[in-house]
C-alpha cells in the first residue's frame, strides 16, 4: 500500500500552492467575493496553464490523462484558499459527462473547457436536498438531439454564467438518469442567479421545453462522475478543516484573558485537540477512499462514509473555531466564517452526513 | 497511491480463514466469544497464543528477525480481520505488544536474549506495574520506591490497576530512585524475573463487571537484581515514555474489532422486535446511529492503514494520543449500541454463564449474555493507558498553528 502523493503530484501541489499563496490570498480571495465577476478568470487562466482543466480528461481528448489522487492533490489547496472558481462543476461533473459521450459536440465542448475558452455548469440538484442519482426526478421528454427539459434545477453553481449546462434528467419516464446538454441562451431557459453563502455564483434553473442534446450514458458512468465529485470537494473540505485548525491553534496561543494565552484552558485546549481528530479523521478518510477510487474498489458505502464523515467532522471543526475564536469569529473580517460557510455547504450538497450515515447503517 | 487487490492476497485470505476454521479448541472458540474486555479469559488466551506461536503468527508487528511474519500491510489487515470474523480472543498486549517492542528497541542483547523468546512461545506473561494508588494520571508522581543495595534494589510501595497479575509471573514496572529535581527524573524502569518474590503481595481487585481483572501489588523489602533494569537508573521515564507508544500506538488494529462488534449489534438487531414495528434493524434511529458508528469505526480504520503503510500521519506527535482517544471512544460507543439493542435482556447478572467451561445457558442470547459486560468494562477505556484528558492535554500541545 502507497498512500503518498507521488513526486509529480508534490510538484503540482508546490506550484499551484505558490500561485495561490501570492494571488489569492484571503484579501484578494474577499475582494473577488464582493466584486461583480463570478470567478476571477485570471485564475481560471492560471488554472488552464497549471494543466488542471485538462487533468482528468484522457490525452486523446486533449487532457491529460490524470488520476482522481492527481485532483485530490491540488482540490485540498483550493479548499485551503477558499477556491470559488467553479472546478467542480465545469470540469469534475460537467467535463467528465460530455467527455464520457461519444458525441461529436460533446467532444468540442470538452476541447473548450480544456483550453479555459468555456465554462459549462453542472445542474443536479431539485431542492431539498437531492443526495443521489436515483432521487432525481426531472425528465426528459424525447431522445438524441431532439430531446426537451422542462422543470427546475437549485444551487447550478455558474448557472447564469457558464457557456453551457449539462443536466441531469431521466431518460423518460420512469428511465434511468442521463446527462442533456443545454447551450445558454437557449428558448425557454431562465436563470435566477444569487451569491451562495460560500462565495460562489450559483442559479436556479427553470427549464420550459428546452431543446437538449442527450449525451448518451451508463448508470455506472452517472455514478462515477457524482462519485469523483464527491472526492474532490471531501479534499476542498478537508484543506479548510486543515486551514481552520491551524488558524484556530494560532489564535488560541496568541489570545489572551485572564492574563494567559486562552490555549493554556483546557477547556479550549480539549477542543483544539476535538478540532486536530476530527482534521485527522477526516484526511485519513480522504486518502484512503481516493486510494480506493484510483484502484477501481471504491463502493457506493466507501463514497457514503467519506461524504458521512467530512460533512459530519467538518461541521464539527467549523462550529469549533469560531467558538474558540469568540466574538471575531461571528465576524465577515476574519476567513474563520468564511471557512465555516465551505463545509457547510460542502456537508450539504450531494446529501449530508444524516442522509449517508443512515445509507451506510441500512447496509 | 495504490492499493493492492492482488490473487495472492485472496489467496493469503483463505489460507487465514482455514487456520482459523481448523485450529482453536472449542474451549479457545468459547473464550472467544465470551470475551467482554480488551483482556481475553487467561488460560484459553494463552492456550491460543501458544498455538499462534507454533504456526509462526504470534507476533505479526515485530521485526522479521525477532519472530515477526514479515507481512505486507494489507496481510496484516486481512489477519486481523479473519480473526475477528472467526470471533478468537485477542492476545495480550502487555508481552506482545508492550515489553515485547521496548527490549527490541532498546533493550540490552542479554535482555533479549533472555526474555524475547519465552514471550513469543507464550511460556512467560508481563503484568505491567505503572499506576499507584496516588498517581494516575499524574503518573510521574509515583512514589513506589526502590533504593540500591549491591547488585539489588530493595522494593518499598505498592502498585494498582496491574492488570492479571494474579496470572503473570514476571512484571515491569516503574520505580522512583532518587526524589531529586523534576519528578520525572527520578524514575527508573526495571523488569522482574519473578512475580512472587518474599515480600511480594497480589491481591485482585472485583471490577464492576464482576470479574477480577486488575489487581493490587504490594512491596515490603522486595529484594531483586538491578541487571533487570532498562535504561540507566533515574532515567526510567523516557524509557516509560518509549512504551507508550507501543501500548497507545497499537501495533495491532482495533477497527476490525469495532466492526465485529457492528456486525454482531445488527445480527442481534434484525431479531429483536422495535416498539415502532418491525424489527429494530429496520428502525431509522437505529440504521442512522450505527451508520455513523460505522463511518467513524471505518476512518479509524483507514488511519490505522495509512499508519501502517508508514504515511505521514503517522509522524505526527500526535498520533498515539490520537490513536488511543479515537480507538477507546468508539469501544464505548459500540458498546452502548449494543446495550440498546438488548434492552432489559442485558440487565440479568450471568457470571456463571460467562466463565469459559462453565456449561451454563445463558438466559438470552450469546449476544445478551456479553453486551452489558462488555459495556460495563469498557468504560476504563478512555481511563487506562492515560486517560483522554492526558491525551487531549498532548493532542493540544502539538495543535499551536503554522
Amino acid at each position: 500500500m502507497d498512500f503518498s502523493f507521488t513526486d509529480e503530484q508534490q510538484m503540482l501541489r508546490d506550484g499551484v500552492g505558490k500561485f495561490l499563496e501570492k494571488s489569492y490570498d484571503f484579501d484578494a480571495r474577499q475582494k473577488l467575493v464582493n466584486s461583480d465577476a463570478p470567478w476571477s478568470a485570471d485564475a481560471w487562466q492560471q488554472f488552464a496553464e497549471f494543466g488542471l482543466l485538462a487533468l482528468p480528461f484522457s490525452e486523446e481528448q486533449g487532457g491529460l490523462g490524470g488520476s482522481i489522487s492527481d485532483c485530490v492533490a491540488f482540490a485540498e489547496l483550493f479548499g485551503r484558499h477558499l477556491v470559488i472558481e467553479p472546478y467542480l462543476g465545469s470540469v469534475m461533473l460537467a467535463g467528465s459527462a460530455l467527455a464520457q459521450s461519444g458525441h461529436a459536440a460533446a467532444q468540442e465542448w470538452v476541447e473548450r473547457i480544456v483550453s479555459g475558452e468555456a465554462v459549462v455548469a453542472f445542474a443536479f440538484e431539485e431542492g431539498h436536498g437531492t443526495a443521489s442519482p436515483e432521487l432525481v426526478a426531472m425528465t426528459a421528454q424525447g431522445s438524441g438531439n431532439s430531446a426537451r427539459l422542462t422543470g427546475e434545477k437549485r444551487l447550478v453553481h455558474g448557472g447564469a454564467d457558464a457557456d453551457a449546462i449539462v443536466v441531469l434528467a431521466r431518460k423518460g419516464e420512469g428511465g434511468p438518469p442521463a446527462f442533456f446538454l443545454v447551450e445558454a441562451g437557449a428558448d425557454g431557459l431562465d436563470a435566477r442567479a444569487y451569491t451562495t453563502i460560500d462565495g460562489r455564483s450559483a442559479a436556479n434553473v427553470s427549464f420550459n421545453d428546452v431543446a437538449a442534446t442527450e449525451l448518451e450514458a451508463s448508470e455506472e458512468a452517472v455514478e462515477k462522475i457524482i462519485a469523483d465529485a464527491i472526492i474532490v470537494q471531501s479534499a476542498e473540505a478537508v484543506g479548510a478543516m486543515g486551514a481552520l485548525v491551524a488558524i484556530t491553534g494560532e489564535y488560541a496561543h496568541t489570545r489572551k484573558q485572564f492574563g494567559v494565552p486562552i490555549a493554556t484552558f483546557q477547556a479550549v485546549a480539549h477542543r483544539l485537540a476535538d478540532m486536530k481528530i476530527a482534521y485527522t479523521k477526516a484526511r485519513a478518510t480522504l486518502i484512503y477512499t481516493t486510494a480506493l477510487a484510483e484502484s477501481g474498489a471504491a463502493t457506493p458505502r466507501d463514497i457514503a462514509i467519506l461524504k458521512g464523515q467530512v460533512g459530519k467532522l467538518g461541521r464539527a471543526v467549523g462550529e469549533a473555531a469560531i467558538q474558540t475564536h469568540g466574538g471575531v469569529g461571528m465576524t465577515d473580517e476574519l476567513s474563520v466564517s468564511h471557512y465555516h460557510k465551505r463545509l457547510l455547504a460542502c456537508d450539504t450538497t450531494f446529501g449530508d452526513h444524516a442522509y449517508h450515515f443512515r445509507k451506510v447503517g441500512m447496509g | 497511491m495504490k492499493i493492492e487487490f492482488a490473487p495472492e492476497l485472496e489467496a493469503f485470505r483463505a489460507e487465514v480463514a482455514e487456520f482459523f476454521a481448523t485450529a482453536p479448541t472449542p474451549a479457545i472458540r468459547e473464550a472467544g466469544r465470551k470475551t467482554t474486555s480488551v483482556f481475553a479469559p487467561f488460560k484459553e488466551c494463552m492456550e491460543w497464543h501458544r498455538i499462534l506461536y507454533e504456526k509462526g503468527w504470534v507476533a505479526p508487528h515485530w521485526p522479521v528477525e525477532y519472530g515477526g511474519t514479515g507481512w505486507s500491510v494489507e496481510q496484516r489487515f486481512i489477519f486481523a480481520e479473519e480473526y475477528r470474523k472467526a470471533d478468537l480472543p485477542p492476545l495480550l498486549p502487555q508481552s506482545l505488544g508492550m515489553v515485547g517492542p521496548l527490549l527490541i528497541d532498546i533493550g540490552t542483547e542479554e535482555q533479549k536474549a533472555k526474555y524475547l523468546e519465552p514471550i513469543l512461545k507464550g511460556e512467560d506473561f508481563w503484568a505491567q506495574g505503572y499506576s499507584e494508588p496516588n498517581s494516575g494520571s499524574d503518573l510521574a508522581s509515583l512514589s513506589c520506591r526502590a533504593e540500591p543495595d549491591g547488585d539489588d534494589y530493595i522494593i518499598n510501595g505498592s502498585k494498582i490497576w496491574t492488570t492479571y497479575a494474579h496470572h503473570a509471573n514476571r512484571m515491569f514496572m516503574l520505580v522512583r530512585t532518587s526524589n531529586e529535581g523534576k519528578k520525572q527524573q527520578g524514575i527508573t524502569f526495571l523488569l522482574l524475573d519473578r512475580i512472587d518474590y518474599p515480600g511480594m503481595e497480589i491481591r485482585p481487585i472485583v471490577g464492576l463487571d464482576g470479574f477480577p481483572e486488575q489487581c493490587e501489588v504490594f512491596f515490603e523489602d522486595v529484594r531483586v537484581p538491578q541487571s533487570g533494569r532498562v535504561g540507566e537508573e533515574n532515567d526510567g521515564w523516557s524509557v516509560a515514555k518509549h512504551l507508550l507508544k507501543h501500548e497507545r500506538g497499537g501495533g495491532n488494529a482495533a477497527s476490525p474489532t469495532l466492526m465485529r462488534y457492528c456486525e454482531r449489534a445488527r445480527a442481534a438487531a434484525a431479531k429483536t422486535p422495535s416498539p415502532f414495528g418491525g424489527t429494530v434493524a429496520d428502525d431509522a434511529v437505529f440504521q442512522r446511529e450505527i451508520g455513523e458508528l460505522e463511518a467513524d469505526i471505518a476512518s479509524l480504520g483507514h488511519f490505522e492503514k495509512l499508519a501502517i503503510s508508514g504515511h505521514e500521519i503517522a509522524r505526527d506527535p500526535a498520533f498515539p494520543s490520537m490513536n488511543k482517544t479515537i480507538n477507546s471512544e468508539l469501544v464505548q460507543r459500540a458498546s452502548v449500541l449494543m446495550t440498546q439493542v438488548s434492552g432489559v435482556d442485558g440487565l440479568a447478572r450471568q457470571l456463571e454463564a460467562l466463565r469459559v467451561g462453565s456449561n451454563v445457558e445463558p438466559l438470552g442470547s450469546e449476544f445478551d449474555l456479553v453486551s452489558m459486560p462488555l459495556y460495563l468494562n469498557s468504560r476504563a477505556t478512555t481511563i487506562y493507558a492515560g486517560s483522554n484528558e492526558v491525551q487531549r492535554d498532548l493532542i493540544a500541545r502539538t495543535v499551536s498553528g503554522s
